[in-house]
């Protein structure tokens, strides 16, 4: 019940009367899913497990600001996985200020394969999925690496190898695009 | 480009995690105030959500529930009577993302004027770690804060405030996107007034402060509920 999105839409507004039932409901429909989002960002199983476990005391904290007529309560949940991961992710690369770091993400096939295989896996009568087949290969690329893996940018241009304004562009004008196909 | 295509793609590159760290803080606040690009930024989520959906799901430690549960027991603040409090409403505003980059760069302006015609620096002993100039949707300077960064602020306003019977004004700043909306304290009149509050991590650059109206006794959710009256980002001084 909780799986469809009138379920957690009702469990996050009782999240937000204070309801910790409805955080277990939520918890028990979502956090396998948004453990396996966190880990293709992160990659490692220890990050992405205190990822999840972040965003649930947030997603108690906030919940009184869902409101459903700014998108479906997975998409605010997800978010909030995914700002959590993308945060830990930056910030763990400020830290150890390496390069060698970030050119071993770039370097990391995985991450691109697990891009890739993001999008095979879409449904063959998704919409996303035909207005992403009809984008070129190099803006489709770029934008799935950002979305799944949580590139930045300069890691786009760096994996593509194209100056960082080639990758931005790709990436800008491909989002205009899948705007305008999807609308 | 017009404005609804620069919001557009600032919604995706926002969804995407494409905006530096200080670019994304601003998004997510101005969501708050600016319906429009709120619309953009849910419509973007719910248009790559489906690329999450294809994740397997996969194993959660059964004992992940019970540090939740210990870590939503620490900080129970933010909870009491949230719901009995509708989220907050922004004055009916075509405030827009442009016009929120204007607001910035006006305030850094204004920030640094103001230094110079107040000479803060002057008189005072202590120096404050950060100054924010609070502006209204028009672009006026209405009030300044400097935050010392040892849980004491102080408030000027630089107009009179009119503020409804039954209704107070409450100071709060973002020091991060995790943490949220934190108060500093309320602001009773339109006096220059030194709050003393809890201790936050060091205010930084282009931190945000504004000013909400809230019931009397302050926000009983302990974020802010009510419109914003002014708002402005911090700036170190030099």
């Amino acid at each position: 019940m909780l799986g469809e999105s009138n379920g957690l839409g009702v469990a996050l507004s009782r999240c937000a009367h204070g309801d910790r039932d409805a955080l277990r409901h939520i918890f028990d429909s979502e956090s396998g899913r948004m453990l396996a989002v966190a880990m293709r960002i992160l990659r490692r199983r220890e990050l992405a497990e205190e990822a999840v476990q972040d965003a649930f005391v947030q997603i108690w904290a906030k919940a009184h600001q869902f409101a459903p007529e700014r998108g479906s309560p997975q998409g605010w949940i997800m978010a909030i996985v995914r700002n959590r991961s993308l945060n830990m992710l930056r910030d763990a690369s400020r830290e150890e200020l390496s390069d060698d770091d970030s050119l071993s993400r770039m370097m990391d096939a995985a991450s691109l394969d697990e891009a890739q295989a993001a999008y095979s896996a879409l449904d063959a009568s998704s919409r996303l999925r035909a207005c992403l087949a009809a984008l070129d290969e190099a803006k489709r690329k770029s934008i799935l690496m950002a979305y799944v893996s949580g590139y930045t940018h300069g890691e786009v241009a760096g994996r593509l190898n194209v100056p960082l304004g080639t990758a931005k562009a790709w990436i800008r004008r491909g989002l205009a695009s899948l705007r305008g196909c999807m609308a | 480009m017009s404005a609804e295509d620069s919001t557009d793609d600032l919604a995706d590159e926002f969804v995407l995690g494409l905006l530096d760290p200080v670019e994304a803080l601003r998004v997510e606040e101005a969501m708050a105030t600016d319906p429009v690009l709120a619309a953009a930024v849910a419509s973007s989520r719910d248009r790559f959500l489906e690329l999450d959906a294809t994740a397997r799901p996969m194993p959660v430690p059964p004992a992940m529930w019970d540090s939740i549960g210990a870590a939503i027991d620490r900080a129970p603040a933010a909870q009491a009577g949230a719901a009995t409090v509708a989220p907050a409403v922004a004055a009916a505003s075509n405030d827009n993302v442009s016009r929120w980059r204007i607001l910035a760069i006006n305030g850094m302006a204004a920030a640094l004027l103001l230094a110079i015609s107040l000479g803060w620096s002057i008189g005072n002993r202590l120096e404050p770690r950060v100054i924010a100039v609070l502006l209204d949707t028009n672009g006026t300077p209405m009030a300044l804060v400097e935050d010392f960064g040892d849980a004491t602020a102080r408030v000027t306003p630089l107009v009179d405030f009119n503020v409804p019977p039954g209704k107070t004004m409450q100071v709060w700043t973002l020091p991060s996107t995790d943490l949220g909306p934190v108060s500093l304290g309320l602001l009773a009149s339109s006096n220059t007034t030194v709050l003393e509050g809890q201790n936050l991590p060091q205010p930084n650059e282009d931190q945000l402060y504004e000013i909400t109206v809230e019931q009397e006794g302050g926000s009983p959710t302990g974020r802010p509920t009510g419109p914003i009256l002014v708002k402005g980002f911090a700036k170190v001084p030099r």
